[in-house]
């Protein structure tokens, strides 16, 4: 296999992964003793961290669901992580065995274990690319083959955004998907947000995460909605994710706790 | 007592959420948690008590992902609180059934945590294991790739020079090889310019491409490279002498000489090979390459389409020619030239009309050396330009003194090399000269060669006949054995032909002796016709100068009349 140019060139353990302590905080243990110290270190910071890791989890859910249900099968998830429960997979195919999941990330071991997960699953495929080569990741023979990009396709781009920094260009990312995108298509947008945070929470957690490959970059609503730039944002636009069409009033109590904020927009047309 | 498992289950419900994500709505996690409540109240009633229905409601748990410390520790504490009261549950010994109940819901859900923990560990541990497997491979190919770009010629695919060297320098330094013998094939496509320049890269390209092939075919087990260019080499690990040699060269050069078609256009091409051909022992790869080198230029000098064998000899003179050559302008600033005369004497009263410069290296290790053995190679370098210069201001410089002595002193002719014609500047240069010496232009001669003339440029022509005006001498030098046209004779300034050495040497043997002498004899009254004069080069013999002077030449220079000597010494016959 050719090393992709990005891709690290050996995987070292004892440098945290965010997909591993993003298992972490949502109860998982494929993780290893560094991913477990730094994501203890961002407790302490942010001591909602496991809550907003959760709470975002449940938002991916209730998103694919109302997908699922608006009639979209081909589901394209970028920054997947480590497949722990609650995948897009399981649930769009729990809905419909038909629908085609691909998933997309730049850690291999994160790829290396969805390929684990996926063996067999011929309607599933995960492909180790970054976001931040948006073309790559259209033109990989995986992506084509199971994805037919002339039909509406959902791009989830869920958890992963505050791993791009502005001079990465995430405008540019996110429209260089949504030109290859069919009209009726969705995007699921969810990022940390500093909004209503303290300076030293934010110092603290980006601290914590440029022991990382991945430093943080925080949003606010306003650079967020920016982001859904040529879609169609859905009610009730971005917000916490608690507050993206909660099961029951109460889940979306105390919301701004979530961290995350999030939204769903659809490519008109 | 009533009965209110939904009241239970929803209240279980709320006390687990948040403890950990659970991939499922409140409504299903609530009907999950009102089976499992079931299953508690039946647990605790049946008779006898059951511990693996606790086991099982703990396992369950973690299987829908309840599984954090805080789910367990929420769920026992609302058993404990609510299940008897919100479940109207009554029997005899319930707290003592209680306790078991919780204990083998504990027990169940840490057993179940703990196999999932293990389980999920395993997992990652192994998709790490396999992501570095494959980052470890993906690296050795890319090293194997950046190995093979390193040492391959993009454009034919070939071994690039870097691993031709290795394998040429393993081949050398293989131990216990000293004996036996290795071979080089330096090739070289014949005017593969003229391709690139009239058709374009892209078919030169083309065109390497095919005889990179084609090599490659030809060659088999041998290695072929491309050193870059239109540079091909052959490397024979295991040669058998030189006739094997030769054999491979040959095979090559055949399959150069097929007429290749590229891009419509079918190409006729050749190529000139170098070879070398040694023992191992002793043999290191740059002089090799060198050698190898410097064979495949005397194939391109002979003419090309062919091969040449290195010979140790050859190469050592021409190393020697070329530290000469080398030497030039060291020994023209330490003043190790100097110059020597012979007499062009009047073979109508025996007078000396004028003496022809001839320039000499007082080599500090070789000793006095004549031009022919450096002047050559002053040609091929351009050094010339600058040794011919100083020749020109020495003779001015020396002949202008003759005149002191008050008789008609003689003119000086010097040699003018093509370079020197060819150059601007030769103007200003004798005119500068001639002033600062003082020399009258007349006796000063320059004598060119016919080559001097044969390119079409008009440069120097135009110069020749300034000079020309200001009254210096134009000879053409060995006159008859070049180019011979007889047009320039009518545009060229000339003043007077040399003829050259070899029509003279004919005239000692009266067979051939006759036929020279009918083409000096026309040659003569030519030139007098054109108002020409004409001097004998070569004349060694008084036999030869009275034949001429029957014949009418006008002078002569050789042993006979006088060898090249110092000037004093020249002169001295006319004081």
């Amino acid at each position: 296999m050719q090393r992709p140019d990005w891709a690290p060139e050996t995987i070292d353990i004892e440098r945290p992964s965010v997909a591993r302590m993003y298992d972490y905080y949502l109860g998982g243990s494929h993780n290893f003793a560094a991913d477990r110290a730094a994501a203890q270190a961002m407790v302490a910071a942010v001591p909602e961290a496991p809550l907003m890791a959760q709470a975002n989890r449940a938002f991916l859910r209730r998103a694919v669901h109302h997908l699922a249900d608006a009639g979209i099968r081909q589901f394209l998830d970028i920054g997947s992580g480590i497949p722990t429960v609650g995948n897009v997979h399981e649930i769009a195919q729990r809905l419909d065995p038909q629908s085609r999941v691909v998933y997309v990330d730049v850690d291999p071991v994160a790829v290396a274990h969805s390929r684990e997960i996926l063996a067999g699953n011929e309607r599933a495929v995960v492909v180790q690319e970054d976001l931040r080569r948006p073309e790559a990741i259209l033109a990989h023979p995986d992506v084509r083959k199971l994805l037919d990009l002339s039909q509406p396709v959902a791009v989830m781009v869920v958890a992963v955004l505050h791993f791009v920094s502005d001079d990465d260009r995430p405008a540019e990312l996110l429209g260089t998907l949504r030109d290859a995108m069919a009209p009726g298509s969705y995007l699921v947008l969810s990022q940390a947000s500093d909004d209503g945070r303290s300076e030293d929470e934010r110092a603290e957690a980006e601290r914590v995460y440029r022991r990382t490959d991945n430093p943080l970059w925080v949003r606010s609503r306003a650079e967020l909605t920016a982001l859904f730039d040529g879609f169609e944002l859905l009610d009730p636009g971005v917000v916490w994710v608690p507050e993206w069409r909660p099961d029951t009033p109460e889940s979306a109590e105390d919301a701004e706790r979530a961290v995350f904020m999030g939204g769903v927009g659809r490519l008109g047309g | 007592m009533t009965s209110h498992p939904g009241t239970f289950a929803r209240a279980w419900a709320k006390a687990v959420s948040g403890t950990s994500y659970l991939p499922m709505t409140q409504a299903q996690l609530e009907t999950l948690l009102h089976r499992l409540t079931g299953q508690l109240a039946g647990a605790l009633l049946t008779e006898p008590f059951d511990l693996r229905a606790g086991h099982r409601v703990g396992a369950e748990l973690v299987a829908a992902h309840i599984a954090s410390a805080e789910g367990l520790g929420r769920t026992v504490e609302v058993i404990q609180l609510r299940l008897v009261r919100d479940l109207g549950l009554v029997a005899e010994d319930v707290e003592d059934r209680m306790a078991r109940l919780l204990a083998a819901v504990a027990t169940g859900y840490a057993r179940a945590l703990r196999d999932r923990t293990l389980d999920e560990q395993e997992s990652i541990r192994r998709a790490a294991m396999r992501a570095r497997t494959q980052a470890e491979r993906a690296l050795r190919a890319s090293e194997a790739r950046f190995r093979h770009q390193a040492t391959h010629d993009p454009l034919t695919g070939l071994p690039n020079r870097t691993l031709f060297t290795e394998r040429l320098t393993a081949a050398l330094n293989e131990p216990g090889r000293g004996a036996e013998r290795v071979g080089v094939c330096f090739l070289d496509l014949d005017r593969f310019k003229v391709v690139n320049d009239t058709l374009g890269h892209q078919v030169g390209d083309q065109l390497l491409v095919t005889v990179a092939e084609r090599l490659c075919k030809a060659m088999g087990e041998h290695l072929v490279a491309r050193l870059g260019g239109d540079e091909f080499v052959i490397l024979v690990e295991r040669s058998g002498g030189t006739d094997g040699m030769v054999e491979v060269a040959e095979t090559a050069l055949a399959a150069v000489r097929t007429p290749a078609l590229v891009d419509g256009h079918e190409l006729q091409i050749s190529a000139s090979i170098g070879i070398v051909e040694r023992q191992v022992a002793g043999a290191n790869p740059s002089d090799l390459m060198r050698a190898a080198d410097s064979t495949l230029h005397w194939a391109k000098a002979a003419g090309g389409a062919r091969w040449a064998l290195y010979d140790a000899e050859r190469n050592q003179r021409e190393l020697a020619r070329y530290a000469l050559s080398a030497a030039i302008p060291a020994a023209l600033e330490r003043g190790e030239f100097y110059l020597d005369y012979q007499p062009l004497t009047s073979l109508r009263d025996g007078s000396l009309v004028g003496v022809e410069a001839l320039v000499r290296w007082r080599h500090p290790e070789l000793g006095v050396l004549r031009p022919d053995s450096f002047i050559g190679l002053a040609e091929e370098t351009g050094l010339i330009v600058q040794l011919g210069g100083w020749v020109l201001a020495e003779a001015c410089r020396e002949a202008e003194a003759w005149s002191a002595g008050g008789a008609a002193a003689p003119f000086v002719s010097v040699n003018l090399a093509v370079r020197q014609v060819h150059r601007p500047g030769l103007v200003q240069e004798v005119r500068a000269l001639l002033r600062q010496t003082g020399l009258p232009p007349e006796r000063l001669q320059l004598e060119i060669t016919e080559s001097t003339m044969m390119s079409t440029a008009e440069e120097p022509v135009r110069a020749l006949r300034v000079l020309a005006d200001l009254g210096v001498r134009i000879a053409i030098d060995d006159f008859g054995t070049g180019y011979s046209n007889l047009a320039y004779l009518r545009d060229l300034p000339v003043t007077e032909l040399k003829v050259a050495g070899e029509f003279v040497a004919g005239l000692r043997s009266p067979s051939v002796g006759r036929t020279d002498e009918r083409i000096l004899a026309s040659l003569v009254s030519l030139a007098h016709a054109l108002d020409l004069t004409v001097t004998a080069e070569g004349v060694e013999t008084a036999g030869q100068a009275e034949r001429l002077r029957a014949i009418g030449c006008d002078a002569a220079q050789g042993w006979h009349f006088g060898r090249p000597a110092p000037a004093d010494r020249i002169l001295a016959r006319i004081r």
